[in-house]
């Protein structure tokens, strides 16, 4: 009996380990030195259009960067960054933007969209998959915090029906949206804290 | 007048339109969900589509009865789904929201993993067949002659029949496909959402000879099917289905259906589900009695994909002609089931029944995600071992029986 428990342990352990050295941050980091030109030297970008990485669900970013290099996703700057990488590095670059610290937003909202905001957030399943507070899970983003003319350029796209989604989900749920309705949803969101 | 009372009726939507914009239409999963469950935070959960390794997987967690050896076969196919072997022994393996087709070659114990097609709609459904191999997209089937021959470098596909989705609707867009015994293509053309009304050739299994183009129907009320088989003895159609979601935790069952020899039967949807539980909407003026029964209840939401019988030579005789059944787990559900690969037998009387075969994917039923993995697809193997897809991890496993 002693004889299993001890390998039942050593199998626990081995395990254990394979799992923290799975997709390779370090890796990651390399690859990232390309990326911070435009999303930050932390991952945190100061651009109004370009999104801010650090802190981001992992299988989000690996998500995205598999829509641009299979073209589902186009972009002019991302889809050549992403023409070339493979499966493992983007899983290293999930992991290393995924585990980055996301800074407070310096974005300041509107008290009136502010105020607004937390209920059309509801109205419009933002939170149903973005979570209560927005900050993404799984394949989905954390939209707290991110830059506000990001924000916007992707909901009027899904709206529009010419930014690619996984399974059609964001492109419904955007129809229900007017440009107002777009310029409170950014305002707030992108005030949010991002932790 | 008439034109007058015409342009009155437009004055008066596009007023009605300003003051009070549409309602939203939900996201297609959301559809049919009641508002008694609007707080809910259940969703589908989407795979990994750069796949993950199996080194950084508890692979060797899974469990399967003894005698018999579960191991990881090939992987780096992002979103792999639907299976299909080649006479050669290729296996060609498909995704559905992604673009690709691939093709995994064995050399001599090492598996190379090359990209067939890029660029599909959707291309899920694959079958094998007198050296074609034949594609559906969400719209179309293409055959590919000889791919085999020409798996560097394929020449262009013939389409076989097109304009199979001309309203792309949103829901059940992705197809199964499989070559019957009388050699026509079997597919299904799922509900185009949650619980709506299909038109006439939707939530349906549908047949194509290829030899043609000529389209008949094969079953009716179907909700979606991405499993079929067909019984090695009896050559009658078998197939899995998905039941509708947000009816609650347990209700309805997905299912295990029989299409008898010459009928074309109409299984409910979405009238009556699981052959006894009328729809609380689309039920309201109808009957169960009117529809045919399924041969089995798999449990709700647990997702039923893959369906294939066991004609191998491997795996101990009470497993021949056995039908294997990969469940991709439920997503619709508080407390999470499915996740396993399950084996049913069939009793002197034909009548099936269900049980695990390999389980552990699942590792906490109430978690978002509750599993690292789910099976899709299932292949038997020309020496009698048992393939089977994870599309969260783009990975295929291999089920071996030793004495």
């Amino acid at each position: 009996m002693h004889g299993l428990g001890a390998a039942a342990s050593a199998v626990a352990l081995f395990l254990f380990c394979s799992i923290a050295f799975g997709a390779d941050a370090e890796a990651g980091k390399i690859k990232a030195q390309v990326c911070a030109t435009c999303h930050g030297n932390d991952g945190n970008s100061t651009e109004p259009a370009i999104p801010s990485l650090a802190g981001q669900p992992a299988q989000a970013i690996a998500t995205q960067l598999f829509q641009f290099r299979e073209g589902n996703r186009k972009n002019p700057q991302m889809s050549p960054m992403a023409a070339n990488l493979s499966n493992a590095d983007m899983n290293n670059l999930a992991e290393y933007y995924g585990g980055l610290k996301a800074a407070p937003p310096k974005h300041r909202s509107a008290p009136a969209n502010a105020a607004a905001g937390p209920e059309l957030t509801k109205k419009f399943n933002c939170t149903q998959c973005h979570g209560p507070a927005l900050l993404g899970q799984q394949q989905m983003p954390r939209l707290a915090g991110q830059q506000l003319e990001y924000l916007r350029v992707q909901l009027k796209g899904f709206k529009a029906g010419t930014r690619a989604d996984m399974d059609g989900n964001m492109t419904s749920a955007a129809q229900a949206l007017n440009d107002k309705d777009i310029e409170v949803l950014v305002d707030y969101i992108a005030g949010l804290g991002a932790q | 007048m008439r034109f007058a009372i015409v342009v009155v009726a437009a004055a008066f939507t596009a007023a009605q339109a300003q003051d009070k914009p549409a309602a939203a239409p939900p996201p297609s999963w959301q559809q049919g969900k009641p508002q008694a469950q609007s707080e809910s935070t259940l969703h589908p959960f989407a795979p990994h589509l750069t796949g993950r390794a199996s080194k950084e997987l508890p692979v060797n967690t899974l469990k399967v009865p003894a005698g018999f050896k579960v191991e990881v076969w090939a992987e780096g196919i992002p979103e792999a789904r639907s299976l299909a072997l080649g006479d050669k022994g290729t296996v060609f393996v498909s995704n559905r929201l992604s673009k690709s087709v691939y093709a995994v070659v064995d050399n001599g114990g090492k598996r190379e993993v090359k990209t067939l097609f890029t660029g599909l709609d959707a291309p899920n459904g694959i079958a094998f067949n007198k050296g074609t191999l034949y594609v559906a997209e969400r719209g179309r089937i293409t055959r590919y002659d000889g791919i085999e021959n020409q798996l560097d470098k394929p020449a262009e596909g013939k389409v076989v029949v097109d304009n199979l989705d001309p309203s792309r609707a949103a829901g059940h867009f992705w197809k199964f496909l499989a070559m019957g015994p009388d050699g026509k293509l079997y597919f299904n053309i799922g509900a185009p959402g949650n619980i709506v009304m299909p038109n006439y050739t939707q939530a349906s299994i549908m047949r194509v000879d290829p030899a043609n183009g000529v389209l008949e129907t094969v079953a009716r009320g179907v909700r979606n099917s991405v499993g079929f088989d067909w019984h090695p003895k009896t050559r009658e159609l078998w197939f899995t289905n998905h039941g509708r979601d947000w009816l609650g935790d347990d209700s309805p069952n997905d299912t295990l259906h029989r299409v008898a020899a010459k009928t074309v039967p109409n299984f409910g949807y979405p009238f009556c589900h699981q052959g006894d539980t009328l729809d609380p909407e689309y039920g309201k003026n109808r009957s169960c009695a009117e529809f045919a029964k399924p041969a089995l209840k798999l449990g709700a939401h647990i997702a039923p994909l893959g369906m294939r019988f066991y004609t191998g030579k491997m795996f101990p005789a009470e497993y021949q002609n056995n039908a294997f059944i990969a469940m991709h787990g439920s997503w619709n559900r508080t407390t999470k089931q499915g996740y396993n690969v399950m084996r049913v037998t069939f009793d002197e009387k034909g009548q099936p029944k269900m049980q695990p075969f390999v389980t552990g994917f699942m590792t906490d039923e109430k978690a978002d995600p509750p599993m690292w993995g789910r099976p899709v697809d299932l292949l038997v193997m020309k020496d009698g071992s048992l393939l089977f897809s994870d599309d969260y991890n783009g990975i295929l496993y291999r089920v071996t029986y030793k004495k």
